[in-house]
């Protein structure tokens, strides 16, 4: 058990990684296996995002790459060396999810006080500061109190108080929970600019949009057990079945007597089409002069492929209704 | 820490003027005494109100998660945060001080008797130990209530050394006694920092020894218990 020196062009490698926890009484203790034989490398410069459903372990990976938690078996190396050096924790940057601010502090006064953990003075510090302000678009908040910050400038504060260290390996748990749709973009378009920097992304999210926009490779992660591991190109092009909606008006089904997807129209007002014969069912429609509102996809590419890999086949292609 | 620190003077002042006017003793003497407890009091209250605080937010609310990923060792952060502490509180102590002096001398007019300076110094010692052991069980500890509960006996049994050091001479089973040891040598021995009774007493003369070992005692104890605190810190998971 421990760290090991590995390729610098790896910023994490994780080898047989496992964490167990014992709770309950000393004489009847209950034994939770968070994570199972975990084994990832991660390279410089890429994002990489793990999914997961909650409980999957994602948390427990994070804390162990950060040294929060000890392992119970296995190896971590970060940027070559370990995470108990103060210099690999130097070039560390770490948003947890929904960080905790002092509220009596203002946006500028938190990031003087993490940057000064990161040993930089003065005026440096100051300098830093106001390009990190800039940066997560805080400038105009800079000098109002945390408390008075809405979600999604408390997660900038957040992201800015983890690169004002400028790291070379940023994680991230739940970077986008519980923001509006604008946080959303704002915190995507960060992570966009981080990557042409060059800075080295892990992301912890369920948010499979998230994934597809900013990750280069994916882990699925599920009760503590990596599934899979991929490139996003890869799944996208990969064949997992997507069903689509054709929405079509109710009137429209008379003219459809005797075609098995009649009465869904008349009961739902369109029909549920697998990929395979989307053209042919197209087709028939137009044939029998049916008017189509419209054509959507029931699951995004990864959404597929997430379901598929963690054995949920049963919720791919269902619509929310149907969805126990 | 101000509203603390304010309610505290306005009690005390209030409190002062209430027993003189119904004791005989002389004003001024009843508000040193009083003053004296006051502000240890207001510097033990902040230290309580602080742990209680800050526990919930650098323990339930995680904030040590973003401290701890930064390039600090965990002992650095244990000793900032009992630095921190201790600054707040001593100067919580010191302005009460300020307050306590400025009543004796422009509104009653009378002296400050000199052991109060080294009263006052003690106190500020007594607190450097308390914040210690307090931020100490405060990494040990696992809720908020059982840290401060366990703050507050050992303050309370801190001040009660004398009795355990007089149960300590009787004829005691050797289970009994070996428990009282134990609390003996790991509480705080707060009586030795105890100069309230004798401000005002004209015989009593610190010598420097006497100083040496109030001292010896301050940074010994403190760090014993600094150093307990941050090994159980090293091998503490944060789930």
């Amino acid at each position: 058990m421990g760290n090991d020196p590995s390729d610098p062009r790896v910023a994490i490698k994780i080898k047989d990684l496992s964490k167990t926890y014992k709770t309950g009484f000393w004489f009847l203790p209950k034994v939770t296996k968070a994570l199972k034989s975990l084994t990832l490398d991660i390279q410089e410069k890429q994002a990489f995002g793990l999914l997961g459903l909650n409980g999957a372990g994602k948390t427990t990976a994070i804390k162990l790459i950060l040294g929060l938690l000890k392992p119970t078996s296995g190896n971590i190396s970060i940027l070559g060396g370990r995470i108990s050096d103060r210099s690999i924790r130097n070039v560390i940057g770490y948003l947890p999810e929904l960080p905790y601010f002092s509220k009596q502090h203002t946006g500028r006064e938190l990031l003087l006080y993490f940057g000064s953990l990161h040993h930089l003075r003065g005026k440096e510090l100051k300098i830093r500061v106001d390009e990190i302000l800039e940066l997560v678009r805080m400038t105009k908040s800079a000098d109002q109190r945390v408390s008075g910050y809405s979600k999604g400038m408390l997660q900038r504060i957040g992201i800015g108080q983890a690169l004002i260290g400028k790291p070379k390996l940023l994680i991230c748990d739940e970077p986008m929970s519980g923001l509006d749709p604008v946080g959303y973009k704002e915190m995507r378009d960060i992570f966009i600019d981080l990557k042409k920097t060059g800075t080295t992304l892990f992301l912890n999210t369920h948010i499979l949009d998230e994934v597809e926009r900013i990750c280069d490779r994916v882990g699925i992660l599920h009760e503590g057990v990596l599934l899979d591991n991929r490139s996003v190109p890869e799944i996208l092009s990969s064949s997992v079945p997507v069903d689509y909606w054709v929405d079509v008006d109710r009137h429209e089904a008379d003219k459809l007597s005797g075609m098995p997807f009649q009465e869904s129209i008349q009961k739902h007002g369109g029909v549920q089409v697998a990929s395979l014969v989307l053209a042919e069912t197209l087709s028939l429609l137009t044939v029998r002069k049916v008017k189509i509102k419209s054509v959507r996809p029931l699951s995004s590419v990864v959404e597929a492929y997430f379901l598929k890999t963690i054995g949920m086949n049963q919720y791919l292609n269902m619509t929310l209704e149907d969805r126990p | 820490m101000l509203y603390v620190w304010s309610i505290s003077v306005v009690v005390l002042c209030g409190l002062s003027f209430l027993l003189s006017i119904l004791s005989y003793g002389d004003i001024l003497r009843i508000f040193m005494d009083l003053g004296l407890v006051g502000i240890e009091a207001s510097g033990l209250i902040v230290l309580m109100l602080g742990l209680a605080v800050t526990y919930t937010t650098e323990m339930d609310q995680k904030a040590i998660f973003l401290q701890l990923a930064k390039p600090v060792t965990r002992g650095e952060y244990l000793l900032g945060r009992i630095l921190g502490f201790y600054l707040i509180n001593a100067l919580v102590i010191l302005g009460m001080a300020a307050v306590v002096i400025f009543l004796v001398v422009f509104i009653g007019g009378g002296q400050v008797p000199a052991l109060f300076y080294s009263c006052l110094a003690f106190i500020l010692l007594e607190m450097f130990v308390l914040n210690t052991l307090g931020l100490t069980l405060q990494v040990i500890g696992t809720t908020m209530v059982g840290v401060v509960l366990y703050a507050f006996f050992a303050i309370f049994l801190g001040h009660l050394i004398g009795e355990i050091q007089w149960l300590l001479q009787m004829q005691l089973t050797p289970l009994i006694k070996g428990v009282l040891q134990v609390v003996y040598y790991c509480l705080p021995n707060l009586e030795i920092f105890n100069l309230r009774d004798r401000v005002y007493d004209p015989t009593l003369v610190l010598t420097w020894a006497q100083w040496q070992d109030v001292l010896l005692y301050t940074f010994s104890y403190s760090f014993v218990v600094f150093l307990i605190g941050w090994i159980n810190l090293e091998k503490r998971e944060f789930r």
